[in-house]
Formats: C-alpha cells, sequence, structure tokens
C-alpha cells in the first residue's frame, strides 16, 4: 500500500446511523478523501428500510444511484420501480428521488455533484458524523465537529439548519432557535418545508418562537 | 431513461481488448465521470493507463465477478463490492477480469475543477459506427463533442481521423492543422498515424 492509492471494501466502512435510526451511511468519500465530487453508500440493514432518504436536491445536485448490493424498491418522481442489484437510477436536480431496501444487507452506492460547477464537500457529510458522534455519546467530539463544519461552509442554510437540529437535541433552545432563525433567512421556504417535519425539532414546535418564526 | 440495469447499457468492444459500458453518456450526466467496463477479448476490463493527462482522481468498484487490478505495480485481487481509489493521477493503474461476469464501475473526476466530458468518450462512442466504416456518424459524433469542447485538440485530431477515412480531406487537413496549432505532439502522432494515408500527401498535410 502506498499514500497514492487505497484498495478497500464498502464493509469496512464506518457504519453511521441517523439520529432518529432511519437511515445508515456508509462513508466512502470523507474516509478516503475523494476530492472531484461526492460519494457514498447507504445501507439498508433490513428490508424496509428507507436506504436512500426521500428528498428532492433542490439545490442543484444530479445524482447516480448503483445497488451494489441487495434490492431496493427505487420512487423517482412520479415512478416506484423494482431496483435489483445492478440497476442504474440517474435523478436530475429538483426531482423527487427515494428508495426502500426490498432485501435485507442492500447497498446503493450515490454519486453526485452540480454540473458546471466545481464540487466542494457538502456540510450535510459532517453533520451526520457529528450526530453519530453524539448517538454513540462523545458529545463533546460531536460539539466540536459541529462549531468547525460550521466555520468552514459559512452562508449556507445547511450550517445552521443542522446546527439548530444539534442544539435542539442537546436541549439548548435558545441556542436551537437562533440558529434556526439564521437558516431560515437564507432559505425560507425549504426550512418552512423541512422544519416542522423534522424529527429533531419536534419539541420546539410548542416554544412560542416557533410560531413567531413560521407563523 | 431514468434507470436501467447495468447489462442493458451499450456493449462497446474496444481495440485494447476490453468492453466500454458507457454510463454518462446514456444519461447525458453533466457533473461527473463514471462508466462501466467488463472484459473483452482480451480480458482485460480496466485499460493500464494513468491519468497524467487530465489529472483525475478514480476510484474503480467491482460490482460484479472478480478482478486482479495492478496499481502502481502493485497486484490486488477485488470481489463485489471492493474497491481502488486511485488518488495519485500519476500512478499506472489497470485490471484484468479473473471471471467471465466481471463488471468494474469507474468514477473519475478533476479535484478543484467543474467536470467536463473527456475526449475519450466520443472516440469510444464512435469505433462502432467506424469500425463498420459509417463514417459520417463516427464524424458527427465528434462534431457534436467538439461543439460542447470547442478547441479540444483530442477532438480535432480524432475528427481529423474519421474525416481522412470518411474521404473529406480537406476538413481532415483544416481540423488536424487545428491539432497541430494547439500541440505539436499530434504532427508526430499523424506521421505515423494509418488513418491518414489518404491524405499523407495533400498539400499542408503537418507532418
Amino acid at each position: 500500500m502506498n499514500d497514492g492509492y487505497q484498495v478497500l471494501s464498502l464493509d469496512d466502512l464506518d457504519r453511521l446511523t441517523s439520529t432518529d435510526g432511519t437511515l445508515t451511511l456508509l462513508p466512502l468519500r470523507r474516509t478516503v478523501g475523494f476530492r472531484p465530487f461526492g460519494v457514498n453508500a447507504w445501507l439498508g440493514a433490513r428490508a424496509g428500510d428507507h436506504v436512500i432518504e426521500r428528498h428532492h436536491e433542490r439545490d442543484g445536485d444530479e445524482e447516480l444511484y448503483v445497488v451494489v448490493r441487495g434490492r431496493a424498491t427505487f420512487t423517482l418522481g412520479d415512478e416506484t420501480f423494482d431496483a435489483p442489484e445492478g440497476t442504474l437510477v440517474h435523478a436530475t436536480p429538483g426531482t423527487l428521488r427515494e428508495a426502500i431496501a426490498a432485501d435485507d444487507d442492500t447497498v446503493v452506492l450515490a454519486v453526485g455533484a452540480k454540473p458546471g460547477k466545481p464540487w466542494q464537500p457538502a456540510a450535510w457529510e459532517d453533520f451526520f458524523v457529528a450526530f453519530a458522534h453524539r448517538a454513540a455519546g462523545r458529545t463533546d467530539e460531536a460539539r466540536a465537529l459541529v462549531a468547525d463544519t460550521l466555520a468552514r461552509h459559512p452562508g449556507t442554510w445547511q450550517g445552521p439548519y443542522n446546527a439548530a437540529c444539534f442544539e435542539a437535541l442537546e436541549g439548548d433552545d435558545d441556542a436551537a432557535f437562533a440558529q434556526l432563525r439564521v437558516a431560515y433567512e437564507r432559505a425560507p421556504a425549504l426550512i418552512a418545508e423541512y422544519a416542522p417535519a423534522d424529527g429533531d425539532l419536534v419539541r420546539l414546535q410548542s416554544d412560542p418562537r416557533w410560531r413567531e418564526l413560521f407563523g | 431513461m431514468t434507470h436501467l440495469h447495468i447489462d442493458e447499457l451499450d456493449r462497446i468492444q474496444l481495440d485494447d481488448g476490453f468492453e466500454w459500458r458507457p454510463i454518462r453518456r446514456r444519461f447525458d450526466i453533466r457533473a461527473f465521470g463514471v462508466n462501466a467496463y467488463a472484459p473483452g477479448a482480451s480480458g482485460r476490463v480496466v485499460e493500464e493507463h494513468s491519468e497524467s493527462e487530465l489529472g483525475h482522481q478514480e476510484i474503480y468498484l467491482v460490482l460484479r465477478g472478480r478482478a486482479r487490478f495492478t496499481v502502481d505495480g502493485n497486484d490486488h485481487e477485488l470481489g463485489p463490492g471492493e474497491l481502488v481509489f486511485v488518488r495519485h493521477p500519476l500512478l499506472r493503474r489497470g485490471a484484468v477480469a479473473l471471471s467471465d461476469d466481471t463488471v468494474v464501475l469507474a468514477l473519475g473526476g478533476k479535484p478543484g475543477a467543474a467536470h467536463e466530458p473527456s475526449a475519450w468518450e466520443a472516440m469510444f462512442a464512435a469505433v462502432p459506427a467506424a469500425r463498420a466504416g459509417r463514417w459520417d456518424e463516427a464524424i458527427r459524433i465528434h462534431e457534436e463533442a467538439l461543439a460542447e469542447q470547442p478547441g479540444s485538440a483530442p477532438l480535432l485530431y480524432n475528427l481529423a481521423c474519421m474525416e481522412s477515412r470518411g474521404r473529406r480531406p480537406l476538413d481532415a487537413i483544416l481540423h488536424l492543422q487545428q491539432a497541430v496549432a494547439r500541440d505539436a505532439k499530434w504532427a508526430e502522432y499523424a506521421a505515423r498515424d494509418t488513418d491518414f494515408e489518404p491524405i499523407r500527401a495533400e498539400p499542408g498535410f503537418p507532418a
């Protein structure tokens, strides 16, 4: 082995589970330091698990999903279809996409970037790791990574939005609302759509400041 | 088409003995480089090469079968779900299949740069037409690629090859001259390239 290349199995990667337990990331890009564009794998350990979350990539990312192992039921726009091992799924920016594992131990590779723009590491990767640290009880490590990620992604809505989720889970409502306000100012329509459906923020909804922010 | 199986991709047998299954062109992906490869007559599944010209980082992921990768002189046998990430563009890399059903997914791009389709994709895509002597089709594939990457010397050179074989000597001379104007190495290549036999004696042939 040398510094110029690396050999590994997707099974060697960490398995990082989202706070609500619905998603498991195998952080390929971050682990090897691949820089040209985004590439990660997602695991559906049991049939019925989400393997790709329901989302749209409204910020302009074009994506290709590759079913590396197992079988998934994909939804792309209005279409739902069976995707056995070896299936390629292309999603243009803004198109609804989602995948549910149809077999146990399903692995889907996700590749993504914005056409015509140099790729930069997205904040969500580091936030996903930070939330996994928190779930494992490594709160200080998680908080340090949240702060570092916020500093490296100034001006985005994703940074303060994820920081708001983190603070809400930690029980610091003042800090959570401060971050949520910043995120809302940067992307009001998206935050107004995402926040009410986000399990991390449920507890905040009874706070008067929630009504003040979202009406 | 928004989804298909790797076995439904086009299968283009290349002279180097491996099979190219174009993914990026099939879906018209603009944001990143992605293709699949399978073994051809030689058993090779990834051509031996470096990325010194393009400066790409690459990931090769075995989707099916087994392959022996050789990277920087070191051998590694990989099965499904295993991958090699080649960080350094100058390292030579290649792979031979260890089973007939092997398929390898290749991802590549240049760090810090917006993705541009590689010129070789048009050249590979034109292989079936060129092999069948359908020169107008081979020329059209290169012209379409050039429209997206005006001034690409590799594309100009290969367009000139197709035009020479397709009996369009004036176009071939013009495009070969344009390639040479961008890099003199293309004149050296043209001097020994049999594609240019039909026009080698023409005025203005740059070699």
